[in-house]
């Protein structure tokens, strides 16, 4: 039956998908790229955490935190100058840049898979496919219910994160730069808003949160170089029933989504005897759901109308 | 009642997107031959209209009729094959297409478009000699003919503008609705487009409704002006009604 | 062994270029031409594969009367023991396993026409990139096309050949066959009015709407052709290996064959070809090579996919055109108009 650990792990899930999920709104909102790097966002923050505890001995998970957030936040960037700005700058199509986008992924992915092999042979550790324990973990009871250790560092990461982005961009100058440039580009770049420097220290904040998003996923789970190919269609279906504008609605979505995997999984699994080895095919099949039932409002450049299918009666009709 | 000399008639037209009333009770009739300006402050509703008119949106209320044919409620390439031709404010053409292949695309139920027949050269090839043989014509006529194999990217905003809109002739255009075709031109330039609109009527006998800020150059080629404010119809009437209006200076002036 | 096997290594090239053509003509169909992103093409190449396999294996299993599944031991023992006696049952099975590979992908593919139309251009990717993900999960937990294993002795339609040399050499003739005729195919498809068509739609729906298109049956006409053409490639793949098994499909496939189209030239069939060659020649080398390089420090793998990503970035980064760049439609009065242009030019 379904009983409070399912509860806790919905919430628990629910906190790590919108940690991941609101950046990715973020940028297409901003940006109007689909960023396929996203996904090595994820795992380069999750294996941020991992090389440092293996290697370096660091247990102390938010200093890995940090170091996660610096990685993502600064590959992000260095995508942003090295790729996306010229090809917008020559006024690229948006579908060629998010399949330059989609190269860097590979190219991410293998680059990490690569240096994993190295690593993996100098240090005779396995790490393509890695589970870890930080030591040092926060606890801390709710209402005498003691929480696991795991949860309780997501809960605290997650605080921070999101009330930080809810300061990032509702108190400071670069933050409401970022909302005026989504609202209205063209006004924005009149206005006088540097577009460039927001549009970077955007794309900063936006690796480094997505990075944070996969360290607390190997906090709990095991880390290989697909967790982010695993996970990214559910983040993207997460984005796309916050139609990749609204970030509260993300935020929504990140616990639906959470919700169905965890507690509808479980049902399905006790009425009908669906395997659990079928998450990933209920997570494919919630993104085709969603997006075909809930397209995304101002999908760039789609058909700004519905086909109809069925007409209105009076068709043909003649006076 | 439609009567015969009406091309378009726009009945009490109603668009609301949630609680929006973008659209609210516009009556607009262009008549046969007519050229009919569509004036209003930002946000007036003046595009969505151009979008119900050419099917992107079904009205929530209202008709609308076109030579007689009701034609809210089909879709935009039906209604274009009624012969009503749209043109947007940044004209969309197609980029690597060259000048002579963009006309070339315009004329509907080609027979080479049919994906069956496309492979079977002998089949098509007489009907694409005489499209290429009238659109070459065509832009001869309305001094386009240097360039013909141009890319689009080459070519000059003023020119982009006119082929977007001559590029309708080579089929069966009736009426015509132009979003805004002077703006980003020049003065000198804006009037020549408008002087080839006024030719396009008198020759092709064809009806025009007209998106226009730029009322300085507007008001000198329409016969009628309808004003939207706030999704309402503001005024009507001849060009110097209408600029004689309290109610129509008060909305630029204010909105 | 250090021999290295040239003729063996050419007829393998061979056939991967031939199949690796096909799938990259009917993706530049669909990216070059309609600016359908597709990025679930592996599901299409998957959907050919798996009509071969099952299709093949069970008519074999059932004329002898076997009452064994194909990926079972006995199947499996009972395959090798029946599947060569008759060559032309042998050739039948792929004549039928080419024609419901066409028509099965081709029909999934027109009906993925409406998520295509509903999304718009850019979640298309990630929409059919799902696709595929869900059909390759689907096909890792399906018992009766194999389950994770996969399906083993598909039925080589040149199998009774017992010199492996004539019978690969004369299956890369049949491969290369058909990368010619649908070569040609498109070819004439993309210089006709036709041609024209899904350039403005690529270019502009909404423009190619406004002037009387109607958009989404172009969309869907294409799909299907393209995706049918997928469904043959992965029939010819599954009767050259013998063996499928779901990690074949993985997403990374689809990549693969986007390098080729954008290394090759958008929008250009030649350009398909050419990306096709260069990218099998490479994969086919580094098979050969390999097993001789003894154990390495990085997984060769891992470097050829990467090296992939990055091709892919840098092209459209700096060569957005490709090696052989996209040429305007020429339909033959265009051919001529543009020649008395050239003409008048000349005069002048």
């Amino acid at each position: 039956m379904i009983g409070g650990a399912d509860i806790i792990n919905t919430i628990y899930i629910g906190l790590v998908y919108t940690v991941m999920a609101i950046p990715l709104t973020l940028s297409y909102k901003a940006t109007g790229i689909i960023n396929f790097p996203h996904i090595n966002f994820i795992t380069y923050g999750a294996y941020t955490a991992i090389l440092l505890h293996d290697i370096l001995g660091v247990n102390n998970v938010f200093i890995a935190a940090l170091a996660a957030f610096l990685v993502g936040g600064v590959i992000s960037v260095i995508n942003n100058l090295s790729v996306f700005q010229p090809m917008l700058r020559r006024k690229t199509n948006l579908w060629i840049i998010m399949i330059a986008s989609m190269g860097l992924w590979i190219f991410y992915k293998y680059l990490l898979y690569s240096v994993l092999d190295v690593l993996s042979k100098i240090y005779r550790i396995n790490f393509i496919s890695r589970l870890i324990r930080f030591s040092t973990l926060p606890t801390f009871q709710v209402g005498g219910l003691e929480l696991s250790s795991a949860f309780s560092t997501t809960l605290i990461m997650s605080a921070i994160l999101l009330f930080g982005l809810y300061l990032f961009l509702e108190r400071t100058t670069a933050g409401k730069a970022i909302g005026a440039i989504s609202d209205n580009p063209v006004l924005a770049e009149i206005s006088g808003i540097p577009k460039d420097k927001v549009i970077n220290i955007m794309w900063f904040v936006v690796g480094g949160m997505t990075a944070v998003g996969g360290l607390m996923w190997v906090i709990f789970s095991i880390a290989t170089p697909e967790i982010g190919d695993w996970l990214i269609l559910v983040i993207f279906a997460i984005a796309v029933i916050g139609g990749l504008h609204s970030l509260t609605l993300t935020a929504l979505g990140a616990f639906i989504i959470a919700a169905a995997e965890n507690i509808g999984l479980l049902y399905l699994n006790q009425a009908f005897g669906v395997p659990t080895s079928y998450k990933p095919f209920i997570s494919f099949l919630t993104l085709l759901i969603v997006i075909i039932v809930w397209p995304p409002k101002g999908a760039g450049g789609g058909l700004p109308y519905r086909f109809l299918t069925k007409r209105k009666s009076f068709r043909g009709e003649n006076k | 009642m439609i009567g015969t000399n009406i091309t378009l008639e726009v009945k009490e037209v109603a668009k609301y997107f949630g609680g929006v009333r973008a659209l609210d009770g516009v009556s607009i009739k262009v008549p046969n031959k007519g050229i009919v300006g569509l004036i209003g402050p930002n946000g007036s509703g003046k595009t969505t209209l151009f979008n119900v008119i050419t099917g992107f949106y079904l009205p929530t209320k209202g008709e609308v009729w076109f030579k007689g044919e009701r034609i809210d409620g089909l879709n935009p390439n039906e209604v274009f094959l009624k012969g009503l031709v749209r043109t947007f404010q940044i004209p969309r053409l197609f980029k690597s297409l060259t000048v002579l292949e963009n006309v070339l695309v315009t004329p509907p139920r080609q027979i080479g478009e049919k994906v069956l027949y496309s492979p079977i050269t002998s089949k098509w090839v007489n009907q694409e000699e005489s499209l290429v043989e009238k659109a070459v014509n065509l832009l001869h006529r309305f001094g386009l003919g240097n360039f013909i194999h141009s890319r689009i990217s080459e070519l000059s905003a003023a020119h982009i503008k006119m082929i977007e809109t001559l590029r309708g002739l080579i089929t069966n255009a009736y009426m015509y609705l132009l979003d805004e075709p002077a703006a980003g031109v020049a003065y000198n330039t804006a009037r020549e487009l408008f002087t080839m609109v006024k030719r396009l009527r008198d020759e092709e006998g064809l009806a025009f409704l007209i998106i226009e800020h730029r009322l300085e150059v507007l008001m000198d080629f329409v016969d009628y002006v309808y004003v939207l404010h706030n999704g309402k119809l503001l005024a009507e009437g001849t060009p110097r009604e209408v600029m004689n209006n309290p109610k129509v200076i008060q909305a630029y002036l204010g909105g | 062994m250090i021999g290295f096997n040239v003729l063996g290594f050419l007829i393998s090239w061979a056939t991967f270029l031939g199949i690796y053509s096909i799938l990259s003509i009917s993706l530049n169909l669909e990216v070059g031409f309609t600016g359908i992103v597709n990025f679930g093409k592996v599901a299409f190449y998957a959907i050919g594969a798996y009509i071969a396999a099952t299709v093949s294996t069970y008519t074999i299993l059932m004329l002898y009367n076997i009452r064994a599944a194909p990926y079972t031991t006995e199947g499996i023992i009972a395959l090798g023991k029946y599947e060569y006696l008759n060559p032309f049952l042998d050739a039948g099975l792929f004549l039928l396993a080419i024609v419901l590979g066409f028509a099965i992908s081709g029909i999934v593919g027109y009906l993925l026409t409406y998520p295509v139309l509903r999304v718009g251009p850019e979640f298309v990717g990630m929409t059919l990139l799902a696709f595929g993900e869900l059909l390759r999960i689907f096909f890792q937990n399906y018992q009766p096309a194999g389950g994770s294993k996969g399906l083993m002795s598909i039925p080589h339609p040149l199998g009774w050949l017992r010199t492996p040399l004539i019978k690969d050499g004369l299956y890369t003739l049949i491969v290369l066959g058909f990368l010619v005729l649908i070569y040609l195919y498109s070819q004439k498809l993309v210089n006709s009015p036709f041609g024209r068509l899904l350039k403005a739609v690529r270019d502009d729906e909404v423009a190619a709407l406004c002037l009387g298109k109607h958009v989404p049956r172009v969309k869907a006409t294409i799909l299907f052709i393209s995706s049918g053409f997928a469904g043959i490639a992965g029939v010819l793949m599954a009767f050259y290996l013998s063996a499928i098994n779901p990690n074949m499909f993985m997403a990374v496939v689809t990549f693969n064959i986007w390098g080729m189209v954008i290394l090759g030239g958008m929008a250009n069939n030649l350009g398909a070809i050419v990306g096709a060659a260069i990218l099998t020649f490479i994969d086919r080398a580094l098979t050969f090579v390999t097993p001789n390089l003894g154990i390495t420090i990085i997984t060769p793998d891992y470097i050829r996919w990467m090296s992939i990503g990055l091709l892919i970035t840098l092209v459209l980064l700096f060569w957005p055109r490709g090696m052989v760049p996209e040429k305007p439609v020429e339909t033959p009065p265009l051919k001529l108009i543009k020649k008395r242009g050239d003409r008048n030019e000349h005069n002048a």
